[in-house]
């Protein structure tokens, strides 16, 4: 809201003429000042001049020659404008005037007759947009001659506030008016109201929804002539940035800015019976609205009707059908008190955000309605030259009941944690003019202006914003201890192992559209197809939520590598969202990772590109790192390539796959190498417990090689652990240094070589001692995996 | 036999075939020849036996001489050369140490978890708990429990995405805010209560350059028996100086949020320009960073505490924003977005 610092000073006698000063005290009471800024008049040596005459330019057809009353005797200028008369008042830039654009104005000769000086339009002034023809202003504006910036409203300040839901209050320059003069302890006075009115209105108001409206006020305003407002109104409107349009649209407009409470004018003659009804609309009943949108309507939304039709929506827009036009001659003003919530709810139905539904949906003060109606009347009277008629209708189903709450005497320092006499307080609410009665506990009475008030609680807030909250004292508690669990303990691990491995971690939206999932290649009846679905998704491609982090990464691969970086390390930590029994779904956290391209930053090392060695490595540096004694089995991954993947496996369960992306897979998001990826639980990476230190043995090992010539199937972890299995805790490492197939193997056949070092803590091993064992070995890997030692 | 003339003029040109040995080899070669087992120093000491008893020892002393003199000039050449041969093969193995490194990908984690786990420890080390939630929540929750009525706007389906799970349309939800997490931490825990919740946050938003429908969020909440907004104030002041490092100011400005009462935003004087106005604080030097207040007797009575005996104080910070200020990110977007361009820049 732009709130000018004239208008506010209107109202409270401010100290001091610093505008800064003032946005301080605004924002330190909770009315945020965004920006500020200054309006000057801009223009120097132009005057108020009175048209005397207007003739044709004896060599031009588009321009005329006007005379003025410029103040000194009678001028001739040349002027290209055709909206004036002689008798016009108008403003008058005399040579060496300089307008806001910087433009000096001199003497010109125009066709051969000199014009010293020009008539100025309001964008030549910087006072609006209308530049069809000169501003003509309003009869009897100031003597001729009188110096024309100095009957503008300026130098001002124009303080662009926002105003918290729970401040209708502050929704108007009388309402800022009054936080302020309850800040520096000065009087505030109320806009002027003085009229006289004439006969009785046949108006008639009918609330049939008293829930909806606890208040409907109406009068009448006969013979009135719409045009445009003076200068002073248009002037104010554009500065609080609302565009001027009639006289009784821009004083209805102007008592909402001042008072804050919006009020609707109708063109009385075309209100049926000049009867109104306050209902709620049938279902599908249609209304044109203003803005020319035809609305439909539902049986939740409030009508302004006439017994014939609806004629606007209550508390948002008025209909375009009984509209104040040029025509109009009685109007009736509606001030009236809706129920906020409701006209939130059908503002955002119908996608409407008006001044209006600002005020309501706040909820505006229940007094207010007869006080802006006056105020309303008396400048649309002054403004049209229309009569007040008499019989106010106020329609009052429900009036308002002050609140009134009991405050304890400590329950501001309990709160705020400094000290508070029960004078002070009863100072600071007395100020902000809550009646207060006692002294512990206060009884204070709240002004119906504030409703969001309603416990001790919000009287401390107002005790505090008048005290201001950077004069409370700061103090810093300590909390009782906690600090991280094993699970977010566990997750910080795998982060960090994660980027040592070289990945980069990346947040995606837990988004997916079907697409996504349908494009992995899962097996039908896969959990993971069978997505939980947004009710409102901002769009269908992220319409379900996530049930496996994979989708994420790959689009991730695809967009680097979009951007011309196609070898691309990433991971992924977050929750899938899976179907369960309870009332919310289950969201077990996952880590998963994806690589493609170059294994190194440099191609000078030759490295080579990612394939699925590089899942396999992820997860022993991972578990390594963790202390959990993970495996990895051979078995093929839907959506996976069938002979590059396999199960991650913990204590017996799995806990995720590791693999090769299935080539068509891969394509499918556009990705032409091998992709990496792998996905686990979380909860299967749980850091492992302490590991007890094991002293190295001072004894020197055992090192013997074993080669097996084994069926070309025979997973190599299957011999390591057929062989760790025979040996026992002797067995210090065992690694696999050779793959081998063909000649002299047979067809169908390979050998894998393994090198194991024997060590005891306690002795040194004896080749007599090693001797059975390998024999024991070659046995079993015979009776398990079908494989016999080679050269022995 | 030789004599030891011979000998003599043997030692002569060893030594000068030594001094033009071109390699420690032919080095080699000269010594095998001069001194080895078939060479005529060797064959003359053999020959000592059967010498004369009175001439051998000078005889022997004479042929020792001799081969002394061999082998120190063996030894001398030997020595320049393997040094020059030395010299030679590290020169042929030289590098140039300016070309890239042999490394696998530098990785890092992510500068929003980067952020989040450093105002978590900020935040554990002064002795708080570290809660989580479900992301996918009861509308109960995420709005009832935190004195946002059915009516509430910030529940409509245009800011809070709906999720289609069990029979009532609008009971499960992607949480707004991570106060859900205090909502269930205070249901099952008795003052006091020291926590932090940290997590990921959901809006219908379209993506732009300050909106993302996800981001994330950390909320605060401290509740015992004599907790005040001086308490509020000196933990925020705490907290951002550590964040933002010491001589920032903070200011308080009264807000409005439906779970606490009073409320406030805390900005802080722009780290840029030290609060003289520039383009990340918009002109205004200063910064808004965050909501905060004293947690709602609402909400503490729904928890199943009296308001009248404890008091709390609550804070909510974008986690997002938090790092989009302090590393002049200028749209939200590049977080989501897995550009290795962005990416590399963690470090």
């Amino acid at each position: 809201m732009k709130a000018s610092l004239r208008w506010i000073r209107e109202f409270i006698d401010l100290p001091g003429d610093d505008p800064v000063q003032v946005g301080e005290v605004l924002s330190n009471l909770g009315i945020d000042v965004e920006s500020i800024e200054v309006i000057e008049a801009g223009a120097t040596d132009v005057v108020v001049a009175k048209v005397l005459d207007v003739k044709s330019h004896p060599n031009a057809d588009k321009v005329r020659i006007a005379t003025l009353d410029a103040g000194d005797g009678p001028v001739e200028v040349v002027c290209g404008a055709w909206n004036f008369e002689a008798g016009a008042t108008v403003a008058y830039a005399t040579v060496g005037a300089v307008l806001p654009g910087g433009l000096v104005v001199g003497e010109k000769e125009i066709r051969g007759v000199s014009s010293p000086g020009m008539i100025c339009s309001e964008v030549e002034l910087g006072l609006g947009e209308e530049s069809g023809g000169i501003l003509v202003l309003e009869d009897g504006y100031a003597a001729a001659g009188a110096d024309f910036a100095s009957t503008l409203p300026y130098p001002d300040t124009i303080f662009d506030v926002s105003i918290t839901p729970n401040r209708p209050d502050a929704m108007s320059i009388h309402g800022i008016a009054r936080d302020l003069g309850a800040f520096y302890d000065l009087p505030v006075v109320v806009p002027e109201v003085d009229f006289e009115q004439e006969g009785t209105t046949k108006a008639v108001v009918r609330i049939e929804a008293p829930d909806r409206c606890p208040r409907f006020t109406a009068r009448e305003i006969t013979g009135v002539t719409v045009g445009p407002s003076p200068l002073w109104m248009r002037l104010r409107l554009r500065d609080a940035g609302v565009r001027p349009i009639t006289n009784i649209v821009d004083v209805s407009n102007y008592v909402m800015l001042e008072l804050g409470q919006p009020l609707h004018a109708f063109d009385l003659d075309r209100i049926v019976d000049e009867t109104i009804v306050i209902r709620l609309a049938t279902e599908g009943e249609l209304l044109t609205t203003l803005d020319g949108v035809e609305r439909v309507l539902t049986a939740d939304d409030l009508v302004i009707a006439g017994i014939d039709q609806p004629l606007g929506l209550a508390g948002i827009m008025g209909g375009g059908d009984s509209e104040v036009s040029q025509a109009t001659r009685r109007v009736l003003i509606e001030v009236a008190q809706f129920e906020p919530t409701r006209v939130l709810l059908t503002g955002k139905r119908h996608a409407i955000r008006t001044e209006a539904v600002a005020r309501f949906e706040r909820g505006v003060d229940p007094g207010l309605p007869p006080v802006a109606s006056a105020r309303a009347a008396m400048l649309i009277a002054e403004l049209s030259g229309g009569r007040i008629v008499g019989g106010f209708v106020d329609e009052h189903p429900h009036p308002a009941v002050p609140v009134v709450i009991d405050l304890p005497d400590h329950e501001a320092e309990r709160l705020l944690g400094t000290e508070f006499s029960v004078e002070q307080q009863i100072g600071y609410l007395t100020r902000l003019r809550f009646d207060v009665d006692g002294a512990d506990p206060m009884r204070v009475t709240v002004p119906t202006y504030r409703p969001d008030v309603t416990r001790p609680a919000d009287l401390v807030e107002e005790i505090a914003r008048l005290h201001g909250y950077n004069e409370f004292p700061s103090r810093l508690p300590i909390g009782t201890g906690g600090g991280l669990t094993p699970e977010q303990r566990g997750t910080r691990a795998v982060r960090s192992i994660m980027a040592g491995a070289g990945y980069h971690e990346i947040l995606s939206f837990d988004f997916l559209g079907m697409a996504d999932l349908e494009s992995l290649g899962l097996d039908v009846g896969d959990p993971r197809l069978d997505p939980i679905r947004v009710r409102n998704p901002l769009n269908e491609e992220q319409a379900y939520l996530r049930t496996t982090l994979v989708p994420g990464l790959l689009a991730g691969l695809r967009r680097t590598a979009q951007r011309n970086r196609p070898d691309a390390t990433l991971f992924e930590m977050g929750s899938v969202f899976l179907r369960g029994d309870g009332p919310l779904p289950r969201q077990p956290k996952r880590m998963a990772f994806a690589a493609t391209g170059a294994r190194s930053a440099s191609p000078l090392d030759q490295a080579g590109e990612y394939a699925v060695e590089d899942a396999r490595g992820v997860i022993e540096v991972l578990c390594g790192a963790l202390g959990i004694d993970a495996t990895i089995s051979q078995q093929a991954i839907a959506g996976l390539h069938p002979g590059r993947s396999g199960r991650v496996v913990v204590a017996g369960e799995p806990i995720g796959f590791v693999g090769e992306l299935d080539p068509d897979v891969a394509g499918s998001f556009d990705l032409t190498r091998r992709v990496v990826v792998g996905e686990l639980d979380m909860t299967g990476l749980l850091p492992g417990p302490f590991a007890p230190f094991v002293a190295p043995s001072p004894y020197p090992p055992v090192v013997f090689d074993l080669a097996f010539d084994l069926p070309d199937e025979a997973p190599a972890g299957d011999l390591v652990g057929v062989i760790r299995g025979v040996v026992g805790a002797d067995l210090e490492r065992i690694i696999v240094f050779d793959v081998f197939r063909g000649s002299p193997l047979a067809e169908g056949r390979k050998s894998l070589a393994v090198r194991l070092t024997m060590r005891r803590a306690d002795r040194t091993l004896t080749d007599d001692e090693v001797t059975p064992i390998r024999a024991a070995i070659t046995e079993r890997v015979s009776e398990e995996l079908g494989g016999s030692l080679r050269g022995g | 036999m030789a004599s030891l003339e011979d000998l003599t003029e043997l030692e002569t040109r060893a030594v000068a075939d030594v001094a033009a040995a071109a390699s420690v080899e032919a080095v080699d070669a000269i010594s095998t020849a001069a001194l080895g087992q078939s060479s005529p120093i060797a064959e003359a000491r053999r020959a000592l036996r059967d010498a004369d008893p009175d001439e051998r020892r000078a005889l022997g002393r004479a042929i020792s001489q001799i081969a002394t003199a061999i082998e120190a000039a063996v030894e001398e050449r030997r020595t320049v050369l393997a040094a020059a041969e030395r010299a030679l093969r590290l020169e042929a193995d030289r590098t140039d140490m300016t070309l890239p490194g042999r490394l696998p990908y530098r990785g890092a984690a992510h500068l929003v978890m980067q952020v989040w786990e450093e105002v978590v420890d900020i935040f554990t080390a002064i002795g708080y708990t570290v809660a989580s939630g479900p992301e996918v929540e009861t509308a109960y929750y995420n709005f009832d429990a935190l004195n946002t009525p059915p009516t509430h706007p910030a529940r409509l389906e245009s800011d809070t995405l709906y999720v289609e799970y069990g029979d009532d349309p609008e009971a499960v939800l992607l949480r707004t805010q991570t106060s859900p997490v205090q909502a269930r931490w205070m249901e099952s825990h008795d003052p006091p209560v020291y926590i932090v919740s940290p997590g990921r946050v959901y809006r219908r938003d379209a993506v732009d350059a300050t909106h993302t429908p996800v981001f994330h969020q950390m909320e605060g909440l401290a509740i015992d028996d004599n907790i005040t907004f001086a308490d509020l104030k000196g933990t925020l002041a705490y907290f951002i100086e550590k964040f933002f490092g010491p001589g920032g100011r903070q200011r308080f400005l009264p807000n409005f949020f439906p779970f606490t009462e009073p409320s406030a935003e805390m900005q802080f004087s722009c780290h840029v320009c030290d609060g003289s106005g520039c383009r990340t604080c918009g002109g205004t030097g200063w910064i808004e960073l965050l909501g905060c207040g004293m947690v709602d007797p609402f909400v503490l009575e729904t928890a199943g505490y009296d308001p009248t005996q404890v008091s709390g104080f609550a804070f909510g910070v974008g986690i997002d924003r938090l790092a989009m200020i302090r590393y002049e990110v200028p749209e939200l977007r590049y977080f989501f977005d897995a550009d290795m361009r962005v990416l590399e820049q963690y470090r």
